[in-house]
């Protein structure tokens, strides 16, 4: 393993062009245009130049493709007096990931433990295991990334398979586990050997970055664990709206519901639906109390969970930093100054205890 | 911007609010909502082209959060003051128990993040033809008047490239765009005029919306929606601006807005008095399609 292999612009779109015609779904951030601006979007490929490698962070993150927004835990039929059950009738798509963000590609990694924890996810593991996945280092970043303040960076390879660092005419492709290796071998006509040794990536990215946010996580969650009722949520929680928009499109939140749907007389579909915890109805109870009372409750229960319950439970923060709740809030709800405000708290907290 | 910091400041002073909503910078240089709880808080307080977000949105007697903070002064423009009318119009909000700072508006940008001046180019869509330079419902009226915004595309230019498509081509460009839509709801719960206490998406027995991400639920969803806000809708494009998968959901209210325009002779209006089809009735409605 960790044959040093590159991959220049020609075989790439040779390579991805291999992968559709043996029915593979390709998956890439793919070039759109929105309001004149460029943006990128994960989607599958159907011509390899749409591909977009070095561009803008997707708008939407990659979990969709193994933890699909709707999807059949079974179909039901009756029969006379006996109900007959068809599991996961929609089965596991061989997939390929090219150009998957550090950010999320780390975070399949990360919801692994939780999805093979008390119950093993077999629908996340199927589709996991089917899965390949091919990441990119980041070219681009803006002011709502804060990947290196929860321990990863813009080169970080966690959660991949390979790893692409763009280089002279192509990419340099580190590979990272036997399911990498194994797609690129089956493919190796397409890549060729790399002449000079890995470069270094320039530092001025991830500096960037590092500028946005810097944080010590423990201390966050010590934080957290001892300020449960403090004042601080009211005030952040009054601007939340109490959408659903930060956990949809959130790499690492994987809550979902369990819906039963009718199609006909005598048959019908159990289906697993995205959820979030903003909404009142998520911790709505039948008798019609809910615990979680107003946004305030709602919206700790957004930060505890990441930094203080998962992190206790799993060792994992569940957040790689991404940026995409700061960027799509229509209340200007910004974790980043969120976060910063409970580490300068929890600062102050230790210096006088 | 120092005019209306010493009205907010006086409005504490005198303690006629308890709290004010306005607009203040945040960290990446933008702007956003801001809740002045006290005196001190008011020199945060900013109105510029940034302030798009529709701060009526956070009086709706939904927001028990929000009530909590008592007796509110609101900064609106005229489509958020239209808003408050049509909270006003149904009962949710009573007009003596809220402050309106009524500000003079020559339009705001698609996004509260853009820090350019605000241009052809930037401008939000609704604000292009936009005839209301200042809201008609305030208790004050701030800031010197502004001229209107100049913008390249007439409002209804979408709308009507859609009304001449074959319905077949129609049906295929709302199921790319309702087929984007992952059921996040942030188009509700930005809606200022979305404010019922239990949603009829939400309800379960029965479930008369499937709350699956499909075409049948987001269809379902959507035209519900559409049809709820038919009358009410203010065209603030709070939906739009909130919807993560960038769905163009204003073009479903705007239409209704037409339709409602055209067969009773009525536009959303900031006058309370007034009253919306959908609350009224009168003999002389069209009734035709009972029938």
């Amino acid at each position: 393993m960790n044959k040093r292999r590159m991959l220049n612009e020609k075989n790439l779109d040779a390579f991805v062009q291999d992968l559709i015609n043996a029915g593979t779904r390709v998956i890439s951030p793919i070039r759109r245009k929105e309001q004149g601006r460029e943006t990128a979007t994960y989607a599958a490929v159907q011509n390899p130049e749409e591909i977009l490698l070095a561009g803008p962070q997707p708008a939407l993150p990659l979990k969709d493709v193994v933890f699909p927004p709707t999807e059949t835990l079974f179909n039901w039929k009756q029969v006379k007096s006996s109900i007959r059950i068809k599991e996961n009738p929609e089965g596991f798509k061989k997939t390929v990931v090219i150009g998957a963000r550090p950010c999320d590609a780390a975070a399949m990694e990360i919801v692994d433990r939780v999805m093979g924890w008390d119950y093993r996810d077999e629908l996340w593991f199927g589709r996991r295991q089917a899965t390949t996945v091919l990441a990119v280092a980041c070219s681009q970043c803006d002011d709502a990334c804060f990947c290196t303040a929860v321990g990863l960076s813009p080169t970080n390879a966690r959660g991949a398979d390979c790893f692409l660092t763009p280089g002279e005419g192509g990419f340099e492709v580190e590979t990272l586990t036997s399911k990498g290796e194994e797609l690129l071998e089956s493919h190796h006509g397409r890549f060729t050997q790399a002449k000079d040794p890995a470069k270094t990536q320039p530092a001025e990215l991830e500096n960037k970055v590092r500028a946005n946010l810097s944080l010590q996580p423990e201390k966050i969650q010590q934080w957290l664990e001892r300020h449960f009722d403090d004042p601080l949520w009211k005030q952040l929680a009054l601007r939340c709206h109490g959408c659903g928009a930060c956990a949809f499109i959130c790499p690492t939140c994987h809550c979902f519901d369990i819906v039963d749907e009718p199609e006909g007389i005598d048959c019908g579909r159990r289906r697993r639906n995205w959820d979030a915890c903003q909404p009142a109805l998520f911790t709505m109870h039948g008798s019609g109390h809910n615990p979680r009372k107003d946004q305030t409750a709602r919206f700790r229960q957004r930060i505890m969970h990441k930094f203080n319950i998962y992190p206790a439970r799993f060792g994992e923060i569940l957040c790689t930093g991404c940026g995409r709740c700061v960027r799509v809030c229509a209340a200007g709800m910004d974790l980043v100054s969120i976060l910063g405000e409970i580490s300068y708290m929890a600062e102050e907290a230790g210096s006088t205890s | 911007m120092q005019e209306l910091r010493d009205l907010a400041k006086k409005l504490f002073q005198e303690k006629r609010v308890d709290a004010i909503l306005g607009y203040e910078i945040d960290r990446r240089g933008g702007v956003r909502p801001a809740f002045a709880t006290q005196i001190e808080d008011c020199d945060r307080l900013v109105f510029d082209h940034r302030c798009v977000h529709n701060l009526a949105s956070y009086v709706s007697p939904r927001r028990t959060h929000v009530a909590d903070l008592g007796r509110l002064g609101i900064v609106v423009k005229a489509c958020d003051a239209r808003a408050i009318a049509g909270l006003i119009r149904e009962n949710q909000i009573k007009r003596e128990d809220i402050v309106l700072i009524g500000m003079r508006c020559g339009g705001v940008v698609r996004d509260p993040a853009i820090s350019e001046p605000l241009d052809p180019a930037n401008v939000a869509q609704r604000c292009i033809g936009c005839e209301q330079r200042e809201p008609t419902l305030y208790d004050h009226l701030v800031g010197a008047p502004k001229p209107a915004p100049a913008g390249e595309r007439r409002r209804n230019a979408r709308l009507s490239e859609i009304e001449s498509m074959s319905p077949e081509e129609r049906l295929a460009l709302w199921k790319e765009l309702l087929g984007r839509c992952t059921r996040c709801h942030a188009c509700r719960q930005v809606c200022p005029m979305c404010f019922c206490e239990r949603c009829v998406a939400d309800k379960t027995r029965p479930a008369w919306i499937e709350t699956s991400p499909h075409m049948r639920g987001n269809f379902a969803w959507h035209l519900t929606r559409a049809l709820h806000l038919a009358g009410r809708c203010v065209d603030c494009g709070e939906c739009e601006r909130a919807c993560p998968a960038q769905i163009p959901l204003g073009l479903l209210n705007r239409k209704a807005a037409n339709i409602v325009a055209a067969r009773y002779g009525y536009t959303v209006t900031d006058d309370p008095a007034k009253p919306a089809p959908i609350g009224a009735y009168r003999l002389d409605d069209e009734q035709e399609f009972i029938a």
